[in-house]
């Protein structure tokens, strides 16, 4: 129940902070988030700025390009953009720590369900492509041309798909087994 | 490819998610019809698939390389809503789990890359594929990242015309349709190649092992 809430007032707060347009209500937003996140706030804090600077980087640097040619600059925009999009990843970052999100999709028995096998099989072959690319990297002595590129990547992409369709006839075997689907 | 949080302004994300709410129910509704008790099973796998085909590398010429989405090689496998299901869930996990991407564009990504990049995959091979199934297979992973791309880049060109302050400066996203058009068609026409070069590759590699017919 908790969870649920949080989930409804994490996804009220990402809806909040795209109708408010004031810099400073945005910093106090901020600053309320890394309040709650007490002594992990600058872990968040850090996280996000992380998570953010490729694109923001990007968009303000040809902001300031396009913009200052066409006499249109306002610092205003770059703090506003910047600051509102480092609330929501940071926002999302503290929801993500605090709250348990299989928990906060509950409601739904099928989407907690679908949405626990769907994390543990992505985390099981994201473990396995990561085996695959160091197993490669060890294997090769010469630079690898483009089309054994290729061939490597779309072994690679059957290899999953090979893997995702038999697991999914073993695990409907392993919930039937289990009675799952007589409730 | 897809659009991160914050750029996007609730009078464009709030109707998206209307409209790929009522998609995700009539998806899972289908695929419940079809798939019956395999449908969260299924699902789950082609998911965690889609998951990790977007962190294999697409080489590109001249040394450099780009994610590949998969979208095309899953629309023509296993249907357009299939493909959109598990696209949409790949977006949530990524968003809710990793915090990459972006809650308030989750809907704006899966309309993208999960409806318009699978149905366009979809089509345009079923349409190409009578005249040359290998040119059919490269035009849709080419059309799957490039349909999902024109869309991206409307949705972000449009963002100073529909959110903008009382002096004209933007809220969220700063280009119009001049900027976003060539800067995110130019490099996705690139990487829309090596896409469908790989759908090509994968689909005759799982044609060999005889479970897709090419039918």
């Amino acid at each position: 129940m908790r969870a649920r809430i949080a989930l409804l007032a994490y996804l009220a707060a990402i809806v909040l902070a795209t109708m408010v347009h004031e810099v400073g209500f945005l910093a106090l937003g901020l600053g309320l988030v890394l309040a709650l996140a007490g002594r992990d706030w600058l872990r968040i804090l850090r996280r996000a700025c992380v998570a953010i600077l490729l694109f923001n980087v990007v968009v303000t640097l040809s902001y300031a390009v396009i913009a200052g040619l066409q006499g249109t600059f306002s610092i205003g925009f770059v703090v506003l953009v910047n600051l509102r999009v480092l609330l929501l990843t940071s926002l999302t970052f503290l929801f993500v720590s605090r709250v348990n999100p299989f928990e906060a999709l509950a409601f739904s028995r099928s989407l907690t369900y679908l949405f626990t096998l769907a994390y543990s099989q992505s985390m099981a072959f994201k473990q396995a492509l990561e085996n695959f690319r160091l197993a490669f990297k060890s294997r090769r002595i010469e630079q690898v041309g483009l089309r054994d590129r290729y061939r490597h990547s779309a072994r690679m992409g059957v290899h999953f798909l090979d893997k995702a369709v038999h697991q999914a006839t073993e695990i409907t075997q392993v919930m039937r087994s289990r009675g799952f689907f007589d409730a | 490819m897809h659009i991160p949080d914050g750029f996007i302004a609730p009078q464009v994300y709030l109707p998206a998610y209307g409209v790929a709410a009522g998609l995700w129910a009539y998806a899972a509704r289908r695929l419940r019809a079809v798939l019956q008790e395999e449908t969260i099973p299924k699902l789950a796998v082609l998911t965690a698939f889609c998951f990790v085909v977007m962190m294999i590398m697409v080489p590109l010429p001249g040394g450099t390389s780009a994610h590949a989405t998969g979208i095309a090689l899953l629309a023509i496998a296993f249907g357009v809503w299939t493909a959109f299901v598990s696209v949409s869930l790949v977006l949530l996990l990524q968003a809710l789990l990793f915090g990459a991407g972006g809650v308030t564009a989750l809907a704006v990504n899966a309309l993208a890359m999960g409806l318009l990049g699978s149905a366009a995959a979809r089509y345009c091979f079923w349409l190409l594929r009578r005249v040359h199934e290998g040119f059919g297979l490269v035009a849709a992973g080419w059309l799957s990242v490039n349909a999902s791309a024109l869309l991206m880049a409307l949705v972000l060109g449009m963002q100073p015309v529909i959110a903008q302050a009382d002096d004209g400066q933007p809220l969220f996203f700063p280009f119009g349709f001049s900027v976003t058009l060539p800067a995110v068609m130019i490099p996705h026409a690139l990487i829309g190649i090596g896409e469908g070069l790989l759908t090509l590759l994968m689909f005759r590699f799982l044609r060999q092992r005889g479970w897709i017919s090419g039918e």
